[in-house]
């Protein structure tokens, strides 16, 4: 039997990605998504690794401040490391950092939601204080404070965004859940004799997960978003490349002044393409999850 | 019912308090193997608030009910377990669209109660016997369906398999046709009616509809504002009411002819001001026509009939009767 | 015979969306004279809300609609819009099924009822239209003080006296009733009914009432027609049709709603098998014919006209 199902799944999976491939803006999102994974795996092809250690950079001549025209595709920085590389090593990080820190974000808030909602009572009351307590704290001045005592790593950086982002997923969550709750087919699997993780597996998760896979699509480019602010605050990872990183070399080392558009443009315009993808494709989904926001009316 | 039958289901005494709102106040039913009951009444009248007790999916305030004899505990925190894990006692819903999960293909949801209780290897060939019991036929065709691909009277009988499929010896039924198309309204009735005829099931059926109880229920029993005040059998509580109340109902149902309409002034009182005395009395034709003998009408607005007794096979809650 | 107040002709309305086309109504013709009353009864997928919209041209935009409604001498397919909002509400008023929206949310029910007043300038102020608010609210059976009440604050049954008190404040010549009846309880609907005979018999209304249920029509109009996939199927006297019908479909409709007493039906419930036909696939040849217990070949053919099949009756069926 489990064979039929997986042919119906596979057959629900098709009809979402034939409505999907109808819209021209979750397409758009997706390509533009396509090309930035693309260029984040083929990252050792594209560049060089070293090319991002000052010493090896001195060491090759590299000019300083290069621009386009003269050493790569997209010049070189203060130190004399080519920038192409850093914007191909960088994507890799903000693509990881974002899709990494948004896995823990909906984990920790779709576990809290669904429990919260589900169990109900003193439980529910006690998550939603505290799920509150950590809406009503000012996110950087928290981030900041973790990212300090925790060290700056590409983990702890995940693990500060994650942490600092779940509310708002556990509320979501939370609110679909009690409305799903509710509805006739939960009574009629309790009738049955179902124990609550069977209802919560059966009848909760299929009827939340849209809505969750959506809200992790819109989360992403938060995420990613937030790395960027964090490493641009001097919070990131010191030992490796990401578009936050550069973006921060950039404004400390006067590239806007100078008026090295190479080394800051490029990673700005990344971040903006990567994010809006993702937000294109988030919307899309939600609009095949949820019919009435479709504007084909 | 014969003595010493034990009944299916009992309720004895049953209130069902919402602050100080008495949606059942103190009701008594029973229900014996093979036998329909109709609870008639119109909304306000608590059967919905009655059935979902008895289906343990709201706690009564306070009062008994049994389940093949044994006692049901009440106060217990969680949802009344007893009845769940009881697959004896299936139930079937008002809205079959909203009873079934979108998500689940029909074979799942058919499959679903059989699965809970312990995964039976012949599994597939029950569900396809119910299926088929239920008129959905060949069943194998439904399998891989979902709700959304099929007809609401098709839903409801997937409901019905979905309960038949445990084989129960009771089947709680909360309105089952009032939101399907009048034209299958009878096969879907006509089903209920041969399932009991082919496994002996009884049926605890909720209505407003007086047509319904004609059709397929051996007893009737009415409320009116959480109790029941009157039950009898069918021919007679649709032939020959007591009650008043179950008169001037009968009375205003388009398809009888026969009798004058009453109707009543007014609606169903809030169950949180419920009159002195009988609580029909306000309303109450009867009363109002002035034909009562006095020491019959001088008790009507100061004492309480009580309600119906539990086992009671005939009985009305009125002084007049 | 007088001339009657509302004609339809070959009315035809189809809906387009991006699904396709869907035909809701398929050439449906009827008249009801002044002071009449007719009854429309079918199931979900019949036609018969799409009907009851489309002669105040309530459909939505987009709606291919053909054929004549004839309102007291007024074309309404051809009106302009002025024109039309003339008509409407001062002419033919509708009366929705009473759930919660079909009156608004945030608005007190007088003012609902004192609005098409005002929006129509039937009365000389607002104070004028408030009070012939209370005046309509009395009428339906309501206390004064409830004009200032909100809908979620009224019963079902009090939310249809509203609906029909709003539907009056024009003064109206047609009354058109959708399913005013169908959510409330047996006392509540026997209270609605008695109310619309009084009003009709003391205001000279003519009257269309449209619902499911067949034995209610027989009650509350003189002539019925019920109508299955976009089509009249058969209409004549209500209470003929009823206790002998000519089409095989207005048998079973009326057999699904037993006569209390009647042995045949006890413990002998009837229904068709099938669904009602969706109205984007119809079957070939007669539409019911999947469904009907006479089915036979010439059925598949073609989709039979209405015929005579008695005094002032008719019924779309080859047996009859």
């Amino acid at each position: 039997m489990t064979s039929i199902a997986m042919k119906r799944r596979r057959a629900t999976a098709g009809r979402v990605w034939k409505e999907f491939r109808d819209s021209r803006e979750g397409m758009i999102g997706l390509a533009v998504l396509a090309v930035f994974v693309l260029l984040a795996l083929a990252a050792p092809l594209l560049a060089d690794l070293r090319e991002l250690n000052p010493v090896f950079a001195r060491a090759q001549g590299n000019p300083q401040w290069g621009s386009p025209g003269e050493f790569g595709p997209l010049g070189t920085d203060h130190i004399r490391r080519s920038v192409w590389a850093q914007f191909v090593w960088g994507s890799r990080v903000s693509l990881f950092v974002g899709l990494a820190a948004t896995l823990l974000t909906i984990l920790i808030g779709s576990v809290t939601g669904i429990v919260s909602g589900f169990v109900g009572g003193k439980a529910d009351g006690a998550l939603m204080r505290v799920t509150e307590w950590f809406l009503v704290i000012p996110f950087l001045p928290l981030a900041i404070v973790l990212a300090s005592v925790l060290g700056r790593s590409v983990w702890n950086i995940i693990f500060v965004i994650g942490v600092t982002s779940w509310p708002s997923t556990a509320r979501l969550v939370r609110a679909q859940v009690l409305t799903v709750k509710q509805r006739l087919f939960v009574d009629r699997a309790r009738s049955l004799g179902a124990s609550g993780p069977h209802i919560v597996a059966h009848h909760i998760l299929p009827n939340v997960s849209g809505l969750i896979l959506a809200n992790a699509t819109l989360a992403v480019p938060i995420s990613i978003l937030t790395e960027t602010t964090l490493a641009f605050l001097g919070l990131g990872d010191p030992s490796r490349a990401s578009w936050g990183k550069t973006l921060e070399e950039a404004f400390v080392n006067g590239a806007m002044v100078r008026n090295a558009w190479w080394y800051f443009l490029p990673a700005g315009l990344g971040i903006l393409a990567v994010v809006l993808a993702f937000t294109m494709i988030g919307r899309t989904l939600e609009q095949i999850a949820n019919p009435r926001l479709s504007r084909s009316r | 019912m014969h003595p010493g039958v034990t009944p299916l289901v009992e309720v004895e005494g049953l209130h069902v308090h919402f602050g100080a709102a008495r949606a059942v106040d103190g009701a008594s039913l029973q229900v014996a193997p093979g036998e329909v009951l109709a609870l008639v009444g119109e909304s306000g009248s608590g059967k919905t608030t009655l059935i979902r007790a008895i289906q343990g999916l709201q706690k009564p305030t306070s009062g008994e009910i049994r389940v093949e004899g044994e006692s049901i505990d009440t106060k217990a925190k969680r949802p009344i377990q007893t009845i769940f894990e009881n697959p004896a006692v299936q139930m079937v819903f008002q809205d079959p669209t909203g009873a079934l999960n979108p998500r689940q293909t029909i074979y799942e949801i058919v499959a679903e109660g059989l699965r809970i209780h312990g995964q039976p290897e012949d599994e597939t060939d029950r569900v396809a016997g119910a299926l088929s019991r239920a008129g959905l036929r060949p069943p194998e065709r439904f399998f891989q369906m979902y709700p959304h691909e099929i007809s609401g009277g098709q839903r409801q009988r997937v409901v019905i398999a979905g309960a038949m499929v445990m084989q129960p010896r009771l089947l709680l039924a909360d309105e089952p046709v009032a939101s399907l198309d009048a034209s299958i309204r009878g096969e879907i009735l006509a089903l209920m009616r041969q399932l009991v005829d082919d496994t002996g099931l009884a049926i605890l059926v909720v209505t407003h509809d007086l047509g319904l109880a004609w059709n397929i229920a051996d007893r009737v029993a009415v409320m009116y504002l959480g109790r029941i005040v009157e039950t009898g059998a069918t021919e007679q509580i649709l032939g020959d009411p007591k009650h008043p109340y179950t008169r001037a109902l009968l009375s205003v149902v388009p398809e009888t002819r026969e009798m004058e309409q009453q109707i009543l002034t007014g609606e169903i009182p809030d169950p949180a001001r419920i009159p002195d005395g009988c609580r029909f009395h306000p309303r109450c034709p009867l009363l109002q026509s002035g034909t009562l003998v006095a020491d019959v009408s001088s008790r009507c607005p100061t004492e309480d009939p009580g309600p119906v007794a539990v086992g009671a096979t005939s009985a009305a809650a009125c002084w007049a009767v | 015979m007088t001339e009657p107040l509302l004609t339809v002709r070959d009315l035809t309305i189809t809906y387009h969306g991006h699904g396709g086309s869907v035909p809701a109504v398929r050439g449906v013709s009827f008249d009801i004279e002044k002071g009449g009353s007719l009854g429309l009864a079918g199931e979900s997928g019949c036609g018969k809300s799409t009907l009851a919209n489309s002669l105040l041209r309530l459909l939505p935009a987009g709606t291919e609609v053909s054929g004549e409604i004839i309102l007291g001498g007024q074309d309404v397919l051809s009106l302009s819009p002025g024109g039309l909002r003339a008509v409407r509400w001062t002419s033919g008023a509708i009366i929705f099924q009473g759930a919660l929206h079909a009156l608004n949310p945030v608005q007190t029910v007088g003012d609902q009822i004192a609005e098409p007043m005002l929006v129509h300038e039937t009365t000389p102020s607002q104070t004028a239209a408030g009070d012939r608010a209370i005046e309509l609210l009395r009428r339906v059976g309501l206390p004064a003080a409830r004009a200032d009440s909100y809908p979620h604050q009224l019963s079902g049954g009090q939310r249809q006296r509203v609906l029909i008190a709003m539907a009056l404040a024009c003064d109206p010549h047609l009354l058109i009733a959708d399913e005013p009846t169908t959510a409330l309880d047996l006392m509540v609907q026997a209270q609605v009914l008695a109310l619309l005979d009084d009003l009709k018999q003391e205001r000279d209304l003519t009257l269309l009432f449209i619902t499911h249920d067949l034995s209610v029509l027989t009650y509350a109009c003189q002539r019925l027609a019920v109508m299955y996939a976009g089509r009249i199927v058969e209409q004549g006297p209500s209470w003929e049709v009823f206790a002998n019908p000519s089409h095989p479909y207005t048998r079973a409709l009326a057999a699904a709603f037993p006569t209390i007493g009647d042995t045949a039906s006890r413990m002998a419930p009837s229904g068709l098998g099938g669904d009602p036909p969706t109205p984007g696939s119809l079957p070939e040849g007669c539409p019911f014919h999947p469904r009907c217990p006479l089915a036979e070949e010439g059925c598949l053919v073609s989709e039979p006209e209405l015929r005579s099949s008695g005094v002032e009756r008719s019924a779309a069926c080859i047996l009859v």
